[in-house]
């Protein structure tokens, strides 16, 4: 046996664990929305019969319709205004020269540093005195400046032929007019990648909204599946369940957008 | 068509400048070519006129107004850039009618433009494709349509065959001149290609570290370049250049010695201009000026190598350590080691030590 045999052997064998480890919690999470919580804890692999049952479950338990529109709502603005948003600052950053330009830029890479937590309490106490707690606004707000999502387009900026934004000035058009018409066209994949991104973020987000979101009324799908958990006896199945539909949305887009994904990730502008 | 004039032009980056005061005018209809070697300012230049980049100071006027803070799309150009800038999730009709469109044209005159300029770049079956399934043939002819349907007074081109390959840079260089001769248009056009500069232009505008070197049209640029920069940037193969001493003086002549080949001797008849006894001159002489031996001061040369083009041959002689290229019409120079020249002292160029030309 040749030795590029026995690498390609090893790559297979690698590949195939990896996808094993990948695959296999949305197998179980799947499975596990059709069987019976003691199934679950057993340990059974194989599909069951108790879907509908745990779908029955779940409905009277969460207001399935509410929480999803929850979610919904405010993952899609999320990722409209952090796309908006971040995506100016990037074109910004790159296109405009000045003097204290990677000055600030580099201060906002160091503010990526800081935890979440050590934020936590100030943007609480900032989103109360303006009383937009409890509100979707205040789980929204904090996050449309996207660091990373700007250092993300400034990078993907970089890649954005010059000569189009001098070709659009000498035709006329106003920088806005240059943004919108030009560049956001000429940078789709970017924004493809960037969706996907900003949309599972904030479709998964659960610490922020968790400490400004109170009202049953107003709660997403994640800190509905969190109070499933906390029950004295949970039910597996109707989590599980919960688990898979939370999940559906993310994986929609994903595949969706997969192509794009790739060639924005990879910086190509086509 | 609209004329434009330059009155001391000069850019500055903070305290570091790279337009150092041109002064240049272009007429109406004229094909100007700005031609440097990399870095001396040509595309600065023309960006500076298009409005992409600021005027530090001077004066730029085209059609007698002054322009320099209108907005690009008000200066009454339009401008092909080097990689096309063609917008690419428009089709070519679209990216044609795109200016137009900002300007507020009804549809159907924006499709008249359209056509109109398809009809003269025969671009008509390619009008619904996008930027990417076309080759670079035709992308410089859609970037070429773009600006033509703006009816502009004044075509800026920015090194627009740069990324064409040899045949098809020949066929574009051939269609441009074609074009400008249909459209009547005044052109300002960059490049580095000083062959491109010498077939296009009615007047070539050579520029070396941001300032005019020289302004003339392609023979007068050639025949009687004002300095060294010149003469060895334009003509190609370049011109040779001997190094020389002033060992006499007379009235209207100077004695040349060409210290790196013996002391040879050759007087130069001069108008003005006469160097000093002693001075270090320049002699340059073009490839094809050179004669046969006999027929005035002599050379012999060690042959490296000849290049037989078929029509002509390019030989590349050495002689004390200067490297000499001599254009010979035999077809067959042979199996030969030296090759005898003479350098007929008319055609000679005299430079002096700064490299400026003694007439």
């Amino acid at each position: 046996m040749s030795l590029a045999l026995v690498r390609r052997g090893g790559v297979y064998v690698f590949l195939s664990i990896a996808t094993f480890l990948s695959v296999f919690p949305f197998y179980w999470m799947a499975v596990g929305a059709t069987n019976q919580s003691p199934d679950i804890v057993r340990g059974k692999l194989g599909l069951g019969s108790n879907l509908l049952v745990n779908f029955q479950h779940l409905m009277t338990q969460v207001d399935l319709p509410r929480v999803f529109g929850n979610s919904f709502f405010i993952a899609v603005v999320s990722t409209l205004l952090t796309l908006i948003v971040s995506s100016l600052a990037g074109y910004g950053f790159e296109m405009f020269r000045s003097r204290i330009r990677e000055r600030i830029f580099q201060l906002l890479l160091l503010l990526l540093s800081i935890p979440f937590a050590a934020l936590m309490v100030p943007l609480f106490v900032m989103i109360s005195r303006a009383q937009l707690n409890n509100t979707f606004t205040a789980v929204i707000l904090p996050g449309i400046a996207s660091i990373f999502i700007v250092f993300y387009f400034r990078q993907a900026t970089k890649a954005f032929p010059r000569e189009l934004r001098d070709a659009a000035r000498v035709d006329g058009l106003k920088e806005w007019q240059i943004f919108l018409f030009v560049y956001m066209p000429t940078m789709r994949s970017t924004y493809a990648a960037a969706t996907i991104i900003v949309f599972m973020n904030a479709w998964n987000n659960y610490l922020w909204p968790l400490i400004v979101l109170q009202t049953p009324d107003n709660k997403t799908i994640t800190l509905v599946i969190s109070t499933l958990t906390a029950a004295y006896t949970p039910d597996y199945g109707v989590i599980l369940l919960a688990t898979v539909l939370a999940t559906a949305p993310t994986l929609v887009i994903f595949f969706v957008l997969q192509r794009q994904f790739v060639q924005g990730m990879l910086g190509a502008v086509k | 068509m609209t004329s434009l004039s330059l009155k001391g032009v000069r850019k500055s980056y903070g305290q570091h400048p790279v337009i150092k005061g041109v002064d240049l005018t272009v007429d109406s209809r004229e094909f100007v070519v700005f031609v440097g070697p990399s870095g001396c300012g040509k595309s600065t230049l023309l960006r500076m006129i298009a409005g992409l980049e600021s005027i530090t100071a001077g004066e730029l006027e085209i059609g007698g107004k002054r322009m320099n803070d209108v907005d690009p799309s008000k200066r009454g150009i339009a401008m092909v850039f080097q990689s096309y800038a063609l917008y690419p999730h428009m089709s070519v009709r679209d990216n044609m009618g795109f200016a137009l469109r900002f300007a507020g044209k009804p549809k159907d005159e924006i499709a008249r433009q359209v056509n109109e300029a398809a009809r003269i770049l025969e671009l008509g079956p390619l009008l619904d494709r996008l930027p990417a399934q076309l080759s670079g043939g035709q992308r410089q002819r859609v970037a070429i349509g773009r600006a033509i349907v703006r009816h502009p007074d004044v075509f800026l081109f920015d090194e627009p065959l740069s990324n064409l390959d040899a045949e098809l840079r020949v066929h574009m260089r051939i269609e441009l001149a074609r074009l400008h001769r249909e459209l009547q248009a005044t052109i300002i056009y960059v490049t580095h290609d000083q062959v491109e500069a010498m077939t296009l232009a009615d007047k070539i505008v050579v520029l070396r570290e941001g300032e005019v070197s020289q302004v003339g049209t392609p023979l007068q640029l050639y025949d009687d370049p004002d300095n060294l920069f010149v003469a060895g940037f334009i003509g190609s193969p370049k011109m040779n250049f001997l190094s020389g001493e002033v060992v006499d003086v007379g009235a209207g002549t100077a004695s040349i010695a060409l210290v790196n080949h013996g002391g040879v001797r050759l007087t130069k008849p001069l108008g003005a201009s006469l160097p000093k006894k002693g001075e270090r001159v320049t002699l340059g002489i073009r490839p094809e000026h050179f004669g046969v031996a006999g027929a005035g001061t002599d050379l012999t040369l060690a042959v490296d190598v000849a290049e037989h083009l078929g029509s002509t041959t390019y030989v590349y002689a050495n002689g004390g350590g200067e490297r000499l290229i001599i254009q010979r019409e035999e077809r067959h120079m042979g199996d030969t080691d030296t090759i005898a020249v003479s350098i007929p002292t008319e055609a000679a160029l005299l430079f002096d030590s700064a490299g400026k030309r003694l007439r």
